[in-house]
């Protein structure tokens, strides 16, 4: 997900009180083993699931490997970066 | 320090990604396991301490080269509608891999040969759910076959 995260950024995630809009990073579980949470960016919304595609199409895992994610399984939107202190911001 | 400690984050979620080949076959795993039943035949046959030291250290890194293979096709190549049509992938690649632990630290042929059969059970619904087809360059396959 770089350059929009980098590992270890210590993020800030809310749940949704609506379904997830296109353009935000959203925190979902991997629909591959629920276990695995991860972060993505939402690329479209249909159907009560919605496409997530990583900000590096080369390089990502994403719904072109493991289909639209279900609403369900999004967990939240990540809103906030706090650490590391010179990267501190807003994630939209 | 106590102030870091608090921010700390909890949850740790991926972001990173890796490079989807979209090639998986089981036969990768199966060369690794057929190389832990050679090696333990091998083992058995020698009489030299040095060559069976070394024979140990290196079925052990194969199982976990075994495992590793294992553990790709599970989580990258197989989908959840693979899962759908064939459930009993999940329990034969769950069983394969702690099979893969169980010949680590075995020296009998006769877990190294159950690994095979598990693999080889793993393979048939790789290809039942179009593997060869779907992942395979189509030459690989044909001058295998």
């Amino acid at each position: 997900m770089e350059p929009a995260l980098w590992a270890g950024d210590w993020i800030v995630v809310a749940g949704y009180s609506r379904p997830p809009r296109v353009g935000e990073i959203v925190l979902v579980r991997d629909p591959r083993n629920p276990e695995n949470l991860m972060l993505k960016r939402v690329a479209a919304v249909a159907d009560g699931a919605c496409t997530v595609l990583g900000d590096r199409p080369e390089e990502s895992t994403d719904s072109r490997t493991f289909g639209p994610v279900p609403l369900g399984n999004v967990v939240g939107r990540a809103l906030f970066r706090y650490a590391p202190i010179g990267r501190i911001g807003w994630l939209w | 320090m106590f102030l870091t400690r608090l921010l700390k984050p909890t949850i740790t979620a991926s972001a990173h990604c890796d490079l989807p080949c979209g090639v998986y076959d089981p036969e990768q795993a199966r060369i690794e396991a057929e190389s832990c039943y050679k090696i333990i035949e091998k083992y058995k046959a020698s009489n030299d301490e040095q060559f069976k030291t070394r024979a140990i250290l290196i079925k052990e890194e194969r199982a976990e080269l075994a495992k590793h293979h294992i553990d790709v096709l599970w989580s990258d190549y197989f989908k959840p509608e693979h899962v759908q049509k064939y459930p009993e992938i999940t329990e034969l690649c769950w069983k394969a891999a702690k099979q893969c632990s169980k010949v680590k630290s075995s020296l009998e042929l006769s877990d190294a040969k159950t690994l095979l059969e598990m693999i080889d059970k793993i393979a048939e619904v790789w290809t039942k759910a179009g593997g060869p087809q779907a992942t395979r360059v189509q030459n690989g396959v044909a001058a295998r076959a």
